[in-house]
């Protein structure tokens, strides 16, 4: 997963791309692969939770989101999790610039 | 007896809640709002997740391509002025419609991107519910010419 968050002017702009086939279940009839996709995604910014997400499997592979907060300054820790159909998680943080 | 089994359902109850992320503390609409991801129109699934489709239009923006040449990955922007809490994305152009639900605490920006896949041409249907609870919506077109669902 890849994140970057940048603040500018009290405005952070938080774009992150994970890593998922985000296979449904029409897709892994025709690919003969396992039904796989992303679920829930959560962002966190010191330890507060600023954005999150409840998905299905029609966002693009691999997906990427980009959100906006004001909740956050230069230097703060950014912590996004994800949870797939599995129940399998997965983390990640960078510092905001 | 019953005091024994008491303590093993809890020690088992204890066991599972220590399992689960911590992010499950936040509201999971697949779980809240099972039948909304099973709808295969825009229509039927935003009934289902907000419980009226009676919206207002005109105060969302969405920033999407006319024409998509990658059906794999669409991008989709959302702006809007008003404070929303919740901001959910639909289309029809696969089998079901609901592509994801963003939820917006306090202090957030409503300046939102994303990339969904279409396999055809179809209506892109972005609908929030504000802090003040009113629902807003906003549909463009999108055509498509290279589908992107596997297919």
């Amino acid at each position: 997963m890849k994140i970057k968050a940048k603040e500018k002017k009290g405005v952070v702009e938080v774009k992150m791309l994970l890593d998922s086939p985000m296979i449904g279940k029409e897709e892994s009839e025709t690919r003969k692969a396992e039904v796989e996709f992303i679920t829930h995604i959560t962002a966190k910014i010191n330890g507060k939770l600023v954005w999150e997400a409840s998905t299905g499997p029609f966002l693009s592979k691999n997906p990427y989101f980009m959100f906006t907060t004001t909740q956050g300054k230069k230097g703060d820790e950014i912590v996004i999790e994800t949870v797939d159909n599995k129940g399998e998680t997965n983390s990640d943080k960078d510092k905001i610039k | 007896m019953q005091r024994r089994k008491f303590l093993s359902l809890s020690a088992a109850a204890a066991a599972v809640a220590s399992v689960l992320p911590a992010s499950l503390s936040a509201t999971d609409f697949r779980a809240t709002a099972p039948k909304a991801w099973e709808a295969p129109t825009s229509q039927e699934a935003i009934e289902a997740l907000f419980g009226s489709a009676e919206t207002i239009d005109g105060q969302i923006e969405i920033k999407a391509p006319k024409l998509a040449e990658n059906g794999g990955a669409v991008p989709i922007g959302i702006k809007s002025k008003v404070d929303l809490a919740t901001v959910a994305l639909f289309q029809d152009a696969n089998p079901r419609s609901a592509v994801v639900v963003m939820e917006l605490p306090e202090g957030s920006v409503v300046d939102l991107m994303t990339k969904i896949k279409m396999r055809k041409t179809a209506n892109v249907t972005v609908v929030a519910k504000g802090r003040d609870g009113k629902l807003y919506s906003a549909v463009q077109k999108v055509e498509v010419s290279i589908g992107g669902c596997g297919g």
